[in-house]
């Protein structure tokens, strides 16, 4: 009786998805977040799914955990009280940064205050050159003194080190980290040559500085939520999902928190990759539309490409994430009025309290929610979500933006609708368009509690003619922590140009010292050899580019010359347009992403063959002209196999399919509905 | 005010749909451009303009200094070609002085959209291009007179003409540039973007018809024109004046003055520039269309940051600029480090408006666009180099809050290159980079530090050529805020000795016994020093960023 157990924690709601490995049947669930102790929604809802599901802690044999307590931490602040060491003459970089300021008219905004304050920056008498050559050595009474400069720093409890070049030459970072953690075993260490060993200071120290600000809380987190889930589940694997798409072990998630800052978005793509892939699609745009935000994703060939940058709350990370694009649009974003007498949606939310008008928890203002219950779309009572939403609430909200605008309510809400998915269409245009992608190539993919609410007008919008809504939309990121592999990703600086054969030796050799970390990892995961997979990739540039490119080799071994040659050549086409044959190149870092491929078993969901009954009937608005009366069908009762021509609303545990006139559905053999518009 | 008889939800949505069009052609303009100038500097920028030549949407992205360009270009194609405008034909310009531009190595591009036979608008965009020849590398050296030596100029000229490309003018465009191999490549980019722009466009005129879209055009303007106008009746009438001086021009030219009177009355508001010096020899001057950006931005930063940048906000403001004068000059005066000027504009702006305007102004900022070139043979590859670097200083104390240390002010936005990058690519090793003890002048919030980097050429011998300003007239304060610390360009020997420079530097031999040390401008404090709070002052000691005799002769001495 071995059950996978994926649990993910958002702002508002923990979500659960169980998976029984031989039958391959799944039990998802749902109950809301304790922010204050997000272990408790946890373990609560593990005895609640227990219950559903019928089965014991002992049978549990993975959990796999997304977590936001790192960047919920990072965004209110709550981190430790950090120190910085760093190379003489350099202690205002963190500062600095690349000198820019967030938004170019407002003369108000600042980049956040870095999360060490001056003099709580150490510098030291040092120094690694450009070959990662010693040009002033690290003298011990220079750490000596370091140690006693930490010491006079009242309550510090953690502290980042960064020194330039250590991803050439680690030696200076780590004896100072050595010496440290032997003269205070109180502290938490972070040595950039360890978090990140990758070129650009700024970027490497700002993550590393991150990473030892989030270690205290991150870690006193996940020390008790192993003990705790250990009594749960004696015999389970714990694993804490990381935002490159993969899980690691709860003990490098406390030494490396930062690489968990958005386990839970990356944890969606993967779910998304897993559902469309048991449809036979490849090629997804995933549409998470949340409270306040909407997060999108390209999916191409069932796999997301990896950003290696990422703002959040104002602080870089440099760090390989699933590339996920986030614009500030979402069912709670407030219509109004702007200062040019237009209709606006967002980017101001009401966010979960006090919530749009229609939830009846003090809200007033009208917003996207509020518009889709006026038009019908969103029935009055969840399902399974135990909460009745209030109409007249809806109207009241509204009619204080229709008086002025001369129209109706129910035109009003209509055009906050199109607005709302006019800014979603950017946002998808942003992913693909802008990049060079094709929309009409993709199928669109809901999930998230509103994905379904708009997704077939922002389809429409974009030419798209394909729809995918997967099984469970509102729990896709706990449904892919259940499918994830075991990753760990390895960077390797190592800059040499392509016609440099003693260069490529180098590389060679650096590649090779990669491999036997990569197998350190393996045997210290207890990985079997048979489920080993390594993936190579080179971050590569024309000589002169300040930006180099991240190129698949396929496999993890260093192709011939022309083979790299070609493989960058078409890696700088498809981004830039073009590739020069001519001009020379160079391999900036070696990348190697190391996966243990885990058992999943597979969903089989059998429901009845019996011709489903809608629940009921809606007037629900389509377009201006008025409303249509619509069935409304639970998804729990839709066969494999079934099909209808819209209008149809879809209701299930906390998500809702707006199925309009122009679409017609089916649920294919995977048990994902798949909508098709009529163009 | 004018009848809008759009509703306001279709126009917002067609306006986003304007705006998708121009981020699209924005990105497309970055991703098949050749240069590092637009891959990862992002120095361009597109819009659209309407068919009189009027800017109606610019790219999220798009840069100040280039809001006014494209609008110039535009207006001079349709004053100069007008009839035999036709569906096919692409614009190409740059100069300052005849084709709407701001500098040379800015290259305008526009292709008109048709419906049927009627003229419906322009996609128009800009790219700083590394070079467009000229006396120097770069066409942006300091020291040149006259703008036949700062590189080749463009009047307004069809590269296309009805879908055909005019390759004699390809060739002359680019025999007069060096890496011509790098041009055509941004040159094509640049082309690519405009016929994008076009199909799309045109998409929409087929989808909503040329009424519809001229009319949103002219409601776009009118919108933002009255959204501005609104802004700007919020301010009490009078008459607000100030004047400040530039250092110099480089060649000899001491002590530009800049003078404006702002004249405001109901929704009308006018920048008079009356009784600035006039143009100056060097290349720090201004022509119309600049200083239109620079009003445009400072009006922006001040009233509303998020007004849309279009033609309403230029239609806004009177600009009353004394023709051959540094704001509005004639040929053949040189104009390549305008960028500078403009930055000075706006802390004019700022300081005029210091009294109706408490809650928004800052002090005077760095006030430039402080430059460093390196360049020698490195001794390793026996190859060239040249490592090029704007770097930011203090921004200026704040109603509310200290200015911002160390960072791009105003017009300028543009990242620094890491250590890590420069010693990598160059024989040059970084000693220093810091902010400078001292820098931010005192105030209830002082303004921001400057910046310290030091360097020295490894093994070999370079040279050094550096332009700033605020050098010797240092970032005032505002409403009684004190003055931060001027900018310097120093040499500094193994020995400890220090040998000054000017702030226009050029040719400057430095040894490998000695490091080159650029510390730019900090910015002026807001309000009086003996408001600023003991927590603050106490800040400013612990964090060692001002010394305890600094913060004695700023605060007094019982706050020592």
């Amino acid at each position: 009786m071995a059950w996978i157990v994926g649990v993910d924690v958002g702002g508002t709601f923990t979500d659960f998805s169980a998976r029984h490995v031989a039958m391959g049947r799944t039990v998802v669930h749902k109950r809301p977040s304790t922010p204050h102790d997000p272990s408790e929604a946890i373990l609560n809802g593990f005895a609640e799914l227990r219950e559903i599901a019928g089965f014991q802690g002992a049978d549990v044999e993975r959990f796999a955990h997304g977590t936001t307590v790192a960047t919920n931490a990072l965004l209110q602040g709550r981190g430790g009280r950090l120190a910085v060491i760093t190379t003489r003459g350099f202690r205002d970089m963190l500062e600095i940064g690349r000198q820019i300021r967030p938004r170019i008219y407002d003369l108000q905004e600042d980049v956040p205050p870095p999360l060490a304050p001056r003099e709580r920056r150490i510098e030291v008498a040092e120094r690694i050159g450009p070959k990662g050559e010693v040009v002033t050595a690290l003298s011990d009474d220079e750490i000596a003194s370091v140690l006693a400069q930490i010491d006079t720093i009242e309550g510090v409890e953690c502290v980042a080190i960064g020194l330039l070049f250590s991803f050439l030459n680690p030696e200076h970072e780590q004896r100072i980290g050595a010496a440290l953690r032997a003269h205070r075993p109180d502290l938490f260490v972070s040595l950039s040559s360890d978090v990140q060993p990758e070129f650009r200071e700024f970027e490497r120290f700002s993550t590393t500085a991150i990473n030892a600000f989030l270690q205290p809380e991150v870690s006193r987190y996940m020390t008790n939520l192993k003990a705790r889930v250990a009594e749960e589940m004696p015999n389970a694997a714990f694993g804490i999902f990381q935002s490159s798409g993969g899980l690691m072990s709860v003990e490098r998630a406390a030494e490396f928190p930062v690489r968990t800052a958005l386990s839970g978005p990356a944890a969606g793509a993967v779910g998304a990759i897993k559902s469309s892939g048991k449809s036979a699609i490849a090629d997804v745009i995933t549409l998470d539309i949340g409270g306040t935000s909407t997060d999108v994703c390209l999916i191409r060939g069932g796999r997301t490409s990896l950003a290696n940058v990422r703002d959040i709350a104002g602080f870089r990370i440099r760090l390989p994430l699933i590339d996920i694009h986030t614009v500030g649009a979402g069912g709670g974003s407030i219509a109004h009025l702007g200062a040019d007498g237009l209709l606006k949606v967002g980017p101001i939310s009401a966010g979960a309290v006090p919530g749009p008008a229609c939830y009846c928890r003090g809200g007033m203002d009208p917003t996207v929610s509020d518009a889709n219950m006026l038009l019908g779309r969103l029935p009055q009572t969840l399902v399974g979500g135990g909460m009745t939403l209030d109409r007249g609430k809806a109207l009241a909200a509204i009619e204080k933006l229709s008086g002025p605008l001369g129209l109706s309510a129910e035109e009003t809400a209509f055009g906050i609708l199109s607005i709302a998915a006019s800014n979603m269409v950017r946002a998808i245009r942003a992913v693909s368009v802008e990049l060079g992608h094709d929309p009409r190539d993709f199928a669109l993919m809901p999930f998230g509690g509103a994905g379904g609410l708009h997704v077939a007008d922002i389809a429409r919008e974009l030419g798209m003619t394909r729809i995918l809504v997967p099984r469970a939309p509102g729990i896709l990121c706990a449904e892919g922590l259940i499918v994830s592999d075991l990753q760990e990703n390895f960077v390797g600086s190592c800059r040499i140009k392509l016609d440099d054969a003693e260069g490529l030796a180098a590389l060679q050799a650096n590649l090779a010292e990669m491999q036997e970390r990569a197998d350190d990892w393996f045997a210290q995961e207890g990985v079997a050899e048979g489920e080993r997979r390594l993936k190579l990739s080179l971050d590569m540039r024309y000589v002169g580019q300040n930006h180099e490119l991240q190129v698949e080799v396929g496999g993890a071994a260093l192709p011939d010359l022309p083979e790299m040659k070609a493989l960058f050549f078409a890696t700088h086409a498809r981004a830039y347009g073009h590739h020069d044959p001519e001009a020379p190149i160079e391999i900036v870092n070696l990348r190697l992403q190391a996966t243990a491929r885990l058992v999943h078993g597979d969903s089989a969901d059998i429901p009845s063959e019996a011709i489903p009954a809608p629940l009921g009937h809606h007037d629900v608005w389509f377009d201006r002209a008025g409303p249509v009366d619509t069935p409304v069908y639970d998804r729990a009762t839709l066969p494999i196999g079934f099909a209808l021509q819209g209008p149809a609303i879809i209701t299930q545990i906390d998500a809702t399919t707006v199925v309009p006139p122009w679409c017609n559905l089916r649920v294919d053999e995977a048990s994902n509905i798949i909508m098709e518009i009529d163009q | 005010m004018s009848d809008l008889t759009l509703d306001p939800i279709s126009l917002e949505i067609t306006w986003s749909g304007l705006k998708s069009i121009t981020d699209e052609c924005f990105l497309t303009l970055m991703r098949s451009a050749f240069s590092t100038n637009v891959k990862e500097r992002h120095d361009h920028s597109t819009a659209i303009a309407d068919a009189q030549g009027r800017l109606i949407v610019q790219a999220e992205q798009a840069l100040p200094i280039h809001l006014a360009s494209m609008g110039g270009l535009v207006r001079h194609i349709v004053e100069r070609y007008g009839d035999t405008i036709a569906p096919g034909d692409m614009f190409i310009g740059n100069d300052p002085h005849v084709a709407g531009g701001t500098h040379l190595p800015d290259i305008n591009m526009a292709m008109p959209v048709f419906d049927g036979a009627r003229l419906v608008g322009f996609v128009a965009n800009i790219v700083h291009h590394a070079d467009v020849g000229g006396a120097a590398v770069g066409s942006m050296s300091g020291g040149l007179n006259e703008i036949y030596k700062e590189g080749l100029r463009i009047p307004i000229v069809r590269l296309y003409r009805k879908g055909e490309v005019q390759d004699d003018i390809l060739r002359l465009l680019l025999l007069n540039m060096r890496l011509p191999d790098e041009r055509r490549g941004d040159l094509n980019a640049q082309i690519a973007a405009c016929k994008l722009g076009v199909g799309r466009l045109s998409d929409m005129v087929a989808r909503h018809g040329a009424d519809y879209i001229c009319r949103a055009f002219d409601e776009i303007i009118q919108r933002t024109k009255m959204r501005m106008q609104s802004a700007i009746s919020s301010l009490p009438d009078g008459t607000y004046a100030y004047e400040d001086v530039m250092d110099d021009d480089g060649l000899g030219t001491e002590d530009i003055l800049i003078k404006l009177e702002i004249r405001k009355a109901g929704e009308a508001i006018a920048f008079d520039f009356t009784g600035s010096d006039p143009q100056m020899p060097g290349n720090f001057n201004l022509t119309l269309n600049g200083t239109q950006s620079a009003v445009c931005y400072s009006l922006k930063a001040l009233l509303d940051p998020d007004v849309p940048n279009n033609h309403g906000v230029i239609d806004s403001v009177e600009i009353i600029a004394p023709e051959g004068s540094v704001v509005n000059c004639v040929p053949p005066a040189a104009v390549a480090l305008r960028l500078n000027t403009s930055q000075r504009l706006v802390d004019v702006i700022l300081g005029a408006f210091a009294e109706v305007l408490p809650e928004r102004v800052i002090g005077a900022a760095n006030g430039a666009n402080t430059s460093a070139v390196f360049a020698g043979i490195n001794p390793e590859t026996g190859q060239q180099y040249v490592y090029l670097e704007t770097l930011g200083g203090g921004m200026g104390g704040r109603m509310t809050k200290d200015g911002k240390d160390g960072v791009q002010v105003h017009i300028t936005n543009t990242s620094n290159l890491p250590v890590e990058a420069i010693e990598m690519e160059y024989p040059l090793r970084v000693e220093e980079y810091a902010l400078i003890e001292d820098s931010g002048g005192a105030g209830k919030h002082r303004g921001g530090m400057g910046i310290r980097r030091s360097i020295r050429p490894i093994g070999h011998e370079c040279e050094f050529n550096g332009v700033g300003e605020r050098f010797r007239h240092a970032p005032w304060g505002v409403l009684g805020g004190q003055a931060g610390a001027p900018g310097r360009f120093f040499l500094r020997d193994n020995d400890g000795s220090e040998r000054s420079l000017p702030p226009k530097a050029s040719c400057i031999r430095v040894p490998p016994s000695t490091a080159a040390v650029i510390e730019t401008p900090g910015a002026g404090g807001y309000g009086d020093p003996k408001d600023r709070t003991e927590d603050l002052r106490e800040e400013d000691r612990r964090s060692g960023k001002f010394s305890e005799t600094y913060l004695k002769d700023a605060y007094g001495a019982e706050c020592a």
